[in-house]
């Protein structure tokens, strides 16, 4: 068997899974794996580009939904080579099971873990971080630059919360919209969307100036602790939160 | 006076309580807004780095009271306020749409009566679950003295139910809080324990204890912890180093809260309830505080280091509790792959093991981390404060680039 091929997915999780399925059974073992869209060709690489199934049925995997939700967690992140991670960490799965959390002396078992971690604290924080102005008179409206793709993870999260609302999500790093109807959410790419017409609410900097009195209230003057702050609220996600961009813009100024 | 204004005081006067936990319910959205996080979600850090989760407001800072260490006691000059439950609802239901808060936290001073001040909470809290359909997060706390009806009733419409200890002894309470009766608050304590289910406050209740007013020891402070959480299953009891905002011949004048004492005492409140550690096991009357320099966990492990050091590969769970810098995720996760394999030490680091404090007390495969004769007590004290004082200079060091 040749181990020297780099195979390409549609950039779809459900392809990616497709192609580890089939690699899997062929007991072929990958160079790398690759999103076509965003491979670059090299001369010293042979490709291998097979017709894969954007819906493919991820119970064929016969895997655990706790499996499925680690490697699709891992799927999300930014790290160089997760394919290659993702399909080390299933070909352990089979052979382990459930166990497989607990080999975490194997490097793609511990990698696998660490990566998908990062990626729900990600989410979690954002939760919270989150903030969403009205626009409109009625919808809300949200900008976040996450570092990892977590823009679904949240609308997961928000459709359940803010179930009668119609809300939007930009992840404005990756130019991608979540908007959901009050029924559903839609992912789209900014390309497909035209959102010119924002307009914030009226009574909408009457809020904003509530929340900011409120912020600067509950904090304690004899016990202030910036760095315990910055510590538990990381700088990234400043720019976004209504009550900490006054003083990223002065930072960035400085 | 504007809804601002209102606002401001009324979030200043509710500062002072330590508690802002959204944890521990699983409240669904029943088709209208809002639900709890099991986890629960810190939605901002103020500039003291306590996390934000709930709106924590008083609906009012009236109170009838004269508790010596409180801002908002009687004979205070202060400017007073007072929220209608619509103004209330407004603002929670603001917040909360737009994602600044987990839900809220309401608190109040005493007017009138206990019972008078219960009846505004509770109408607040439902027109915010009945007219707004508001099914976030709501803590709000009980006022000591109410009536049995009234307590039943807040407590089926709320997440968290609570009443402040306020001072560890009976003793100081009457000197700081001659209006309050212990008793009072100790009997919201056994009807919240007795009457709690999934829908009669869901989330538990905590207290809050002030730290530093009274002369009290830290072994006072932690048996009274003790015998709290065995008696009325308490979540947490929240622990607030004093500072003064009075002025009073009773009390202390401390330039600074006594901030690394009360992070003592919540070292040594996670000890007790998650590592099997009794208050015995860390204070006694020879000893009846914690040491500064030594975290309570390390300074017990220097005293019983006949008992280490610990083998990870065949030490028991409780054991691997024991060990400085291990923490319940570590051991649970040591026990889970020694099944599968024989960890060494560089297993240790890709199992997300930190080693800073745990190497010292610690053999892999009957390895110290380095030459056994170091393994003495003198070492590893002088290595484990000379390790707390370096994070104390770069912290120094980072806070004067601003």
């Amino acid at each position: 068997m040749r181990e020297d091929l780099v195979y390409l997915y549609n950039g779809n999780f459900n392809s990616l899974l497709d192609l580890i399925y089939r690699l899997l059974n062929l007991k072929n073992k990958p160079l790398d794996i690759c999103d076509k869209e965003k491979y670059r060709p090299s001369l010293l690489e042979e490709v291998v580009e097979l017709e894969l199934n954007d819906h493919f049925d991820i119970n064929k995997l016969n895997l655990s939904s706790n499996i499925i939700k680690t490697i699709y967690y891992v799927y999300l992140s930014e790290e160089e080579h997760k394919e290659l991670i993702i399909y080390y960490f299933l070909l352990n799965a089979l052979k382990y099971r459930e166990k497989i959390f607990t080999m975490r002396n194997l490097k793609c078992v511990s990698s696998t873990l660490k990566i998908a971690k990062y990626v729900s604290g990600e989410s979690h924080k954002l939760k919270g971080f989150l903030r969403f102005k009205e626009i409109n008179n009625h919808v809300l409206y949200a900008e976040i630059s996450p570092t990892n793709h977590v823009l679904e993870l949240l609308s997961y999260h928000f459709t359940k919360r803010l179930k009668n609302e119609y809300w939007i999500i930009k992840d404005v790093g990756r130019n991608m919209y979540s908007i959901y109807d009050t029924k559903r959410y839609y992912i789209v790419s900014g390309k497909n969307i035209n959102l010119k017409e924002i307009n914030t609410s009226e009574n909408e900097e009457e809020i904003e100036n509530l929340w900011l009195s409120f912020f600067k209230t509950i904090g304690i003057k004899s016990r202030e602790n910036k760095r315990c702050q910055m510590n538990f609220m990381p700088k990234k996600y400043w720019k976004y939160m209504i009550e900490m961009e006054g003083v990223y813009e002065k930072s960035n100024h400085e | 006076m504007t809804l601002e204004e209102k606002l401001t005081i009324l979030a200043d006067s509710a500062k002072y309580d330590a508690s802002c936990s959204s944890s521990g319910s699983t409240r669904k959205n029943d088709g209208g807004i809002g639900n709890a996080a099991t986890s629960g979600i810190c939605h901002s850090f103020a500039s003291d780095g306590r996390c934000i989760s709930l709106l924590k407001i008083l609906m009012t800072n009236c109170c009838i009271f004269d508790c010596k260490y409180c801002i908002n006691r009687k004979s205070n000059n202060v400017k007073r306020a007072i929220f209608t439950p619509e103004e209330i609802c407004t603002i929670t239901m603001n917040f909360y749409r737009r994602n600044y808060i987990e839900g809220l936290f309401l608190s109040s001073g005493i007017i009138k009566s206990p019972d008078y001040t219960m009846e505004l909470l509770i109408k607040t809290i439902k027109l915010l679950r009945y007219k707004y359909h508001f099914h976030g997060y709501i803590h709000c706390k009980a006022i000591p003295g109410a009536s049995e009806h009234l307590l039943k009733e807040l407590g089926s419409l709320v997440d968290r139910l609570s009443a402040n200890i306020e001072l560890p002894t009976d003793n100081g309470l009457k000197l700081l809080a001659p209006n309050k009766d212990n008793n009072k608050v100790i009997k919201i304590m056994s009807y919240i324990k007795e009457n709690r289910n999934t829908s009669y406050v869901p989330a538990g209740q905590s207290t809050q204890m002030i730290i530093g007013a009274t002369k009290e020891t830290d072994l006072n402070i932690m048996n009274k912890s003790e015998s709290l959480y065995k008696s009325y299953d308490l979540k947490r009891v929240f622990y607030s180093a004093y500072i003064p905002v009075n002025k009073d011949k009773l009390l202390p004048s401390l330039n600074t809260p006594p901030l690394k004492r009360e992070n003592r005492l919540y070292q040594a409140d996670w000890l007790l309830r998650f590592y099997g550690f009794k208050v015995h096991d860390l204070l006694d009357e020879d000893n009846p505080n914690f040491n500064i320099l030594v975290d309570p966990k390390a300074n017990w492990a220097l005293r019983h280091l006949n008992e280490f050091p610990k083998e990870i590969n065949t030490a028991s769970y409780y054991d691997l509790l024991k060990v400085p810098g291990i923490g319940i995720k570590s051991a649970q996760r040591i026990v889970a792959c020694r099944k599968n394999f024989k960890i060494t030490y560089s297993d240790l680091k890709k199992m997300g093991i930190v080693l800073k404090r745990a190497k010292y007390f610690i053999t892999c495969n009957g390895k110290y981390f380095i030459s056994s004769e170091y393994f003495k007590k003198s070492f590893i004290e002088a290595n484990l404060i000379l390790e707390d004082n370096e994070k104390i200079e770069n912290r120094k060091e980072q806070l004067s680039l601003f």
